[in-house]
């Protein structure tokens, strides 16, 4: 085998192409789209620092080649480009990577599913939370994630991620869709967007959800948004399949009208309704939570 | 039922690029098909009764059905209770993955089933500094072998907080895409020291550079396992083929990942019809009958992904569909795939160098490597480049691979402000 097909055969064997060389995107990436990002980073740039390289821009196609296997979750919210670049600040080299995830509901998607309630949260954007040396937060259609390391990096990781988050602007507004769950006894930030394989089904999606102290235990409450009334009385049949062919799917009408509860041996227990054009779904029921279910399918009609 | 994975051939395209094209290449071979194995009983499914195929990971004396589980993905409990119920054993989690609460879930259900001991649990460290992308070397900054050893030991102890567990069966040195990550002095303390106190029972490295991974680790011989990227784009790669062989013949235990998606270019972003089911099972089927290898860890974030994944355990014989779906020659034409043959060359009245401004065409359009490119390109001899090519479209249609060479260096003459020296 010759030195050129050595070359090619690492690279396409590669997740993770040579490392040896600077990727750039020569993909049709918008001019406009590219202005739109570099925009969001203040030029100058924050204290005075020198950014490392030019930026590069990646789009769905091709984010394999900067995150590998990660790439599959913002796939999975549509992400349509990402803005990449490295920056130096006295000792302090820092990454801004600013993904752009379309809409307001994917940016928060995307959030929420590498957010812990147990995270240290600050008030950068519409949510965000830290580490050392780390901080990410979202606003409007950014996701946006800062790394860095050496002597000051949090301070100057905070600095920085105040002066994009003034450049993207807007209102700071949690996705609207939020408010149709119950704020009672739900748990703080465990609110998710989903808009793939909701509880490990496609037929679900999309869907949001949070997580509520309902008893001793906690439970789940998914509202899956269908299309239509007709829609979400599809999601409830095919649910109703899977559960009569894995387990069990009983009437519950203690819970509302047409509610319905399945279980099986790897999903435990769950109670379903259709409530306008949604399927509202509480995973793990306590006994105790059929008001809490019907008022929470109140609040969708 | 709907059809399982409702890939399309978009999605199918962008993820195992070029795998379909190594189908032709290799003309119905043995290799194109995979390794005949001992091994194909009749395919009872999971919940029948049967017994999978179950293989020993090298010199470790754990035995493992082939199909296993990479959690990765997932973020639904149930998936991985699915998964044990049907009769994988073994789960591959990673500090970082969903910020390590991948290791929690992986922690709090195996611990609820009560079935540690029955199952293989592995995960992973990335060393520090490390970020996504590429990063010249001269912008990493050095961490000394004595900080490498301190965070692999604080990162790992964290881990097993989080999966409630005493000890892991595989820690692996992660994203190990060069020698020197390998063979890294502070992460190898870490590691063999880890070992000897019996906190991981083996250890391994994992690498999206197969053939490298599988050479270096048989070199040093002190990893257990290499965790691979090893799917159906590698058909034509007698050198890994040969690694794998090498590294399996000293005991290495080899599981392969990314068998069916993942960590791949895509080619031609105008293709769109629906993907069959069989094109998921054939590409394991292809992976797993390599008996060098022991199991696959296709990351499943539904149900019906297992459902459809783990029968490929107990019968490894393809199906007329799945032998249909590796053969097809539309798809093998979208992959465009160029071997380096060198056919062409013949075949050019201006002898242009075909070869070189196809690999060139493959760094710019789907690797998006501008200077790899420009690289290549400036290789090719004067007389022989672009510049020769007066796009008389002899070529058209002479390519045994499917390439549409014209177009290629169509593209690549537009791209030329951009990649010429």
């Amino acid at each position: 085998m010759n030195y050129n097909v050595l070359i090619l055969a690492s690279i396409l064997l590669s997740g993770v192409p040579v490392a040896f060389t600077q990727q750039m995107q020569l993909a049709p990436m918008p001019s406009a789209v590219r202005e739109r990002l570099s925009g969001l980073v203040p030029s100058p740039p924050p204290l005075r620092s020198t950014a490392q390289e030019q930026p590069a821009f990646y789009g769905s196609s091709n984010l394999y080649q900067y995150m590998d296997g990660a790439a599959d979750t913002f796939q999975a919210y549509d992400i349509q480009a990402l803005f990449h670049q490295d920056f130096k600040v006295g000792p302090v080299e820092l990454t801004v990577d600013i993904f752009d995830m379309g809409t307001l509901e994917n940016a928060f998607g995307m959030y929420a599913a590498e957010r812990s309630p147990k995270y240290d949260f600050v008030a950068i954007g519409t949510e965000g939370y830290r580490d050392e040396g780390i901080l990410n937060f979202f606003q409007d259609r950014y996701y946006v994630k800062l790394a860095g390391f050496g002597a000051g990096v949090d301070p100057a990781v905070r600095q920085f991620a105040q002066a994009i988050s003034e450049r993207i602007g807007g209102d700071k507004g949690f996705p609207a869709f939020l408010s149709k769950l119950p704020e009672a006894r739900r748990k703080p930030r465990t609110e998710k967007y989903l808009a793939k394989d909701p509880l490990g089904h496609p037929f679900l999606s999309p869907a949001y959800q949070a997580v509520y102290e309902l008893d001793a235990g906690e439970s789940i409450l998914m509202i899956s948004v269908g299309a239509s009334a007709e829609d979400a009385a599809s999601r409830m049949r095919s649910l109703e399949d899977h559960f009569r062919h894995t387990g069990h799917w009983n009437p519950a009408s203690e819970f509302g009208r047409g509610a319905a509860r399945g279980s099986n041996s790897f999903e435990g227990s769950l109670v379903a309704a259709v409530s306008g054009h949604y399927l509202l779904i509480l995973v793990n029921p306590p006994s105790n939570s059929a008001t809490f279910f019907r008022d929470a399918a109140a609040r969708l009609q | 039922m709907k059809s399982l994975h409702l890939w399309n051939r978009r999605d199918f395209i962008a993820k195992p690029t070029v795998w379909l094209a190594a189908s032709h290449l290799l003309g119905g071979s043995t290799v194109l098909f995979g390794q005949p194995t001992q091994a194909e009983p009749a395919a009872p499914h999971p919940e029948a009764g049967g017994k999978p195929i179950c293989r020993t990971l090298g010199k470790t004396g754990i035995t493992l059905p082939i199909v296993s589980m990479g959690v990765m993905n997932a973020d639904v409990p149930g998936l991985i209770r699915r998964s044990y119920e049907l009769g994988i054993r073994h789960f591959d989690s990673a500090a970082h993955y969903q910020e390590g609460r991948n290791e929690e879930m992986v922690g709090s259900m195996i611990k609820e089933m009560s079935v540690r001991d029955q199952v293989i649990i592995s995960t992973k460290v990335l060393r520090p500094g490390w970020t996504f992308g590429p990063r010249a070397p001269d912008q990493a900054r050095n961490y000394s072998p004595a900080e490498v050893k301190a965070h692999f030991l604080e990162v790992f102890e964290s881990s097993l907080k989080r999966l409630q567990m005493d000890y892991v069966d595989i820690f692996y040195n992660h994203a190990c895409d060069s020698e020197a990550d390998i063979a890294s002095e502070g992460a190898l303390e870490a590691l063999t020291a880890l070992k000897k106190e019996g906190k991981a029972r083996f250890i391994g490295v994992s690498s999206h550079r197969p053939e490298m991974a599988l050479r270096e680790v048989t070199k040093l011989g002190v990893y257990d396992v290499v965790l691979t990227t090893i799917n159906y784009t590698m058909a034509n790669d007698e050198g890994l083929l040969k690694a794998i062989d090498e590294a399996a013949n000293k005991g290495i235990g080899i599981i392969a990942m990314k068998t069916q998606a993942g960590g791949f270019r895509r080619p031609d972003a105008r293709a769109e019809s629906p993907l069959p089911p069989a094109s998921q099972t054939a590409a394991l089927k292809w992976v797993l009958r390599h008996e060098a290898i022991t199991t696959a860890i296709p990351g499943y974030t539904r149900y019906e992904q297992i459902d459809q994944d783990f029968p490929v355990a107990f019968n490894l014989a393809y199906t007329p569909e799945e032998r249909e779906f590796l053969s097809a020659k539309n798809v093998i034409a979208e992959a465009q795939f160029c071997r380096q043959c060198g056919q062409c060359r013949t075949d050019c009245a201006r002898g242009v160098d075909i070869p070189t401004l196809m690999r060139s065409h493959m760094y710019a359009v789907q690797y998006s490597n501008r200077d790899l490119a420009r690289f290549t390109l400036a290789s090719v001899e004067t007389g022989k480049g672009l510049d020769a090519c007066s796009s008389c479209g002899a070529c058209k249609g002479t390519c045994r691979n499917y390439v549409n060479i014209g177009t290629k260096i169509a593209q690549l003459k537009a791209l030329k402000p951009d990649i010429a020296v």
